[in-house]
């Protein structure tokens, strides 16, 4: 098990390696830099300019360049942001951890609300529940994401009962822990529900496709000849059965989760990485760029590797393997 | 689209009564109708279902949960799918007694053990621990047996519990049944298409045609009866007339394809221990095909004929050994084709005939499309399809039509060697006596050289020249088929034993 999980993280690393290197290619490919702005300002002399690239060290060739990312990397800076004049890492730290305050109850929340529902839509035996079920995971696969956070702006600026953006309101910081939780949880709910609505569907058509397929098995015929309840059919004996798809789907969920997040942050002005990402991108912001990747393909990484871990520890036949 | 028509069907306590038809009877059908088990776009048209005067069509889905596993209970058809995959055995055991009883944990654990026993294990603690994939097919139909008998029910429904184990596994359940029958007073219907297993085991039998019972009775009456189609199920193999060919000068014809000292090993973790260890699957082995002959490779499951096939037709390579066809280094070549036991998962259902047919041409870049299709069509009807229905899905076509067409695919490659690996064991004997005859026909034709592997000997006779018996991946006899009954090895013996076991007395002809 441990040589298994060892394996995986090795092969995120090796991972992480080349992305980075991507990275640096591809945004060296793109055209223009941070300092590209002040070239059309007549009022700053070209000599200036090379200055102020030899200060940032643009005029270094690339590996060099690479090089140095990876030194101030390993020292948790990961670059510098020419924007802020701080550490890249000093900016990203606190939106990855308003990111993940975002996504984490959002993926747990779907998947909660996802398992249940999609197990007992697939056990069901009237008609009428298939149909609406297919009307209703249609219609919500079918609206776009940013649709959805328009919509849930809309909604709070009609009843007033949430907040229509930020993560906190002014001053709550003052207030007791209580309050302040109280505050950030009211605040979060729309963004929340907007993601989870954004996620729902898809997890709900898998699950149930999924657990159909174990029902229409010889062992849970045999199953039922045995006299076992319904409840234990569906849920101990058909969902093991088809967690495998499910849990592959469970690592793909985190990555598909962020990037409709950073969507849903730049709309409802969530303090994530998102807006982060978009105006570090707008400004050429090399570093804080690729530090904002980085992070993404992170929590994708790490994602993908709890999928495996509850994929050993669920099929007895994996583990073999392994 | 009626499965069964007017059924009457009545068991007495402690009897079994035997179920006999072809594929496509409506025997399975009526097994799970006797359960309320049948499919969702199955429904019980009309007629009753009485267990001790309740009727089970009208019960409600909690009394039927009651009466299942407890009262009436189910060994369905493949033993391999019967278990959950992932859980443990004793998980699945324990939980029917659950349903059914509020013992404790320590009593379901005594229990559960006890049951194994019952069931021939000796190491009952190891099995419950373990998953279905570590055990073997006849051990998973055992496992199945005794889930299904836990709770000790009175009636037992068993839906073709032998087909896919080889011969003498299913010679020790029937053992196994018998002797639960006696020592639990079960009783039983037991539903099958080998009249074999009945003689034995069954005190009346009902024969199927159709959806409907064709005839009545204990064995005795049943075999003097005069309708053909009772005596065919009953005596598939004296149904299938065939004179034993003349047998081929073996010696003198070149030999097509040699083996030489091949060995091989697979690495495999222990059973719940993380030690590896080693299982010769090959060793040694010594092996010559005549040109236009066919060679028959029979040994119980495990004993490693299925690699062996799979080395030659180039699916595994062999850690040492040489393997000469037509005297050259063999590499995976079209000359050498191979068919599976199971047509369902050999064939993609999705293509229809005819691309299952020409894609082996394509993949050859035969000739044009037109030239594929005209060839495609010539060759089902080589094998005794209609090339009408080269439209239909390879999913739609029956277990038999579904073989022939994957040896119409393996013969659009033109091969001069054609391994079938079980190829005829799903099928029930009428329909293997089809094959066989077919088999025996392109051989004359085309000079083509078969490697025959089996489990059973049905037909060994008629179309064998030369019997290979292997054991533990070795090769440990071999023997002309007309010396089989004769033979000492206990590998052989035991083959003939099961064969013999399972077969109807005075049809064996076949050995």
């Amino acid at each position: 098990m441990i040589r298994y999980i060892a394996r995986r993280i090795g092969h995120g690393a090796v991972m992480l390696f080349g992305i980075s290197i991507f990275l640096f290619l591809l945004l060296q490919a793109a055209p223009g830099e941070f300092l590209s702005d002040l070239k059309l300002n007549s009022q700053i002399s070209p000599e200036t300019i090379v200055g102020l690239r030899a200060q940032y060290g643009l005029d270094q060739p690339l590996p060099v360049r690479y090089w140095k990312w990876v030194e101030s990397s390993a020292k948790g800076e990961f670059g510098y942001s020419f924007a802020y004049n701080v550490p890249a890492s000093t900016l990203l730290w606190p939106r990855a951890r308003n990111t993940l305050l975002l996504s984490l109850p959002a993926v747990l929340l779907s998947w909660l609300i996802a398992v249940p529902l999609g197990v007992l839509v697939a056990g069901s035996k009237w008609r009428w529940v298939d149909r609406l079920f297919s009307a209703g995971t249609s219609t919500l696969l079918a609206l776009p994401d940013v649709l959805i956070a328009l919509l849930a702006l809309l909604i709070a600026l009609k009843t007033g009962l949430f907040p229509v953006g930020g993560m906190t309101s002014i001053g709550a910081q003052e207030q007791s822990i209580w309050a302040w939780l109280c505050d950030l949880a009211w605040h979060m709910a729309l963004p929340v529900a907007a993601l989870v609505v954004g996620l729902l569907a898809m997890i709900l058509r898998h699950v149930r496709a999924s657990v159909g397929e174990v029902l229409e098995s010889s062992y849970m015929r045999a199953a039922e000849g045995h006299g076992l309840s319904r409840f234990k059919l569906l849920f101990r004996y058909a969902l093991p059965a088809a967690a495998n798809p499910l849990i592959s789907l469970f690592g793909l969920s985190v990555a598909l989760l962020l990037s409709i997040s950073l969507l849903i942050e730049v709309v409802m002005s969530w303090p994530g990485i998102g807006p982060l990402l978009l105006e570090s991108i707008l400004s050429r912001d090399l570093f804080v760029v690729i530090g904002a990747v980085m992070l993404s393909t992170v929590f994708l990484i790490l994602g993908n590797l709890l999928g495996d871990i509850l994929l050993y520890a669920f099929d007895p036949r994996i583990r073999r393997q392994a | 689209m009626r499965a069964l028509r007017g059924v009457d069907l009545e068991v007495a306590p402690g009897q079994t009564v035997g179920v006999l038809g072809e594929s496509g009877s409506g025997k399975s059908s009526l097994a799970l109708a006797l359960m309320r088990l049948l499919p969702r776009n199955a429904r019980i048209a009309s007629g009753s279902i009485e267990y001790r005067g309740a009727n089970l069509a009208e019960f409600t889905s909690k009394q039927l949960r009651k009466m299942r596993g407890a009262e009436v209970a189910l060994i369905s058809q493949e033993p391999a799918l019967a278990l959950n995959p992932v859980l443990t055995l004793g998980t699945q055991i324990k939980d029917v007694l659950k349903a059914h009883s509020t013992l404790d944990r320590a009593q379901l654990a005594a229990r559960s053990k006890e049951i194994l026993c019952e069931m021939g294990f000796e190491d009952p603690e190891r099995i419950l621990r373990a998953y279905p994939h570590q055990l073997s097919g006849g051990q998973r139909q055992r496992v199945a047996i005794a889930q299904a008998l836990v709770c000790r029910p009175q009636l037992l429904i068993a839906d073709e519990p032998l087909s896919s184990l080889d011969a003498a596994t299913q010679a020790e359940i029937v053992d196994l049944l018998q002797r639960l029958k006696r020592e639990m007073g079960l009783a039983m219907v037991f539903v099958t298409h080998n009249a074999g297993v009945l003689w034995s085991l069954a005190d009346l039998i009902v024969v199927m045609r159709e959806g409907a019972v064709l005839a009545r009775g204990s064995m005795d009456e049943l075999q003097r009866s005069p309708d053909p189609y009772v005596q065919s199920v009953l005596f598939p193999e004296k149904s299938v007339l065939m004179a034993p060919r003349e047998k081929a000068p073996a010696a003198l014809a070149q030999p097509l394809l040699e083996v030489r000292n091949l060995s091989k090993k697979f690495i495999q973790r222990h059973i719940l221990s993380r030690k590896k260890f080693m299982v010769q699957s090959l060793e040694a082995v010594d092996l010559a095909l005549p040109e236009g002959t066919t060679t028959a490779v029979l040994g119980r499951s495990g004993s490693g004929k299925s690699t062996l096939a799979r080395c030659i037709a180039g699916f595994e390579t062999p850690d040492s050994g040489e393997i000469l066809l037509e005297g050259r280094k063999q590499q995976l070549t079209r000359t050498v084709q191979m068919i599976f036991q199971d047509a369902a998962t050999s064939l993609n259902p999705r293509f229809t005939a005819r691309q299952v047919v020409a894609e082996p041409l394509e993949i050859a870049r035969w000739k044009t499309e037109l030239d594929r299709m005209a060839r495609a069509l010539e060759l089902m009807e080589e094998v005794g399809l209609d090339s009408a229905s080269a439209g239909r899905l390879a999913g739609e076509f029956s277990g038999g039509q579904r073989q022939r067409l994957a040896l119409a695919r393996a013969l659009a490659a033109e091969p001069k060697l054609l391994i079938m690996d079980e190829a005829l064991s799903g099928l029930d004997v009428p329909l293997q006596a089809q094959m066989v005859r077919l088999l025996m026909d392109l051989q004359a034709r085309h000079g083509l050289t078969y490697l025959y592997i089996s489990h059973d000997l049905n037909f060994i006779s008629l179309f064998v020249q030369e019997i290979i018996v292997m054991e533990a991946g070795q090769i440990v006899e071999r023997l002309a088929p007309s010396r089989l009954g004769r033979s000492e090895h206990p590998a052989t013996r035991a083959l003939v034993m099961a064969s013999e076991r399972l077969h109807a007395p005075g049809v064996e002809a076949v050995v």
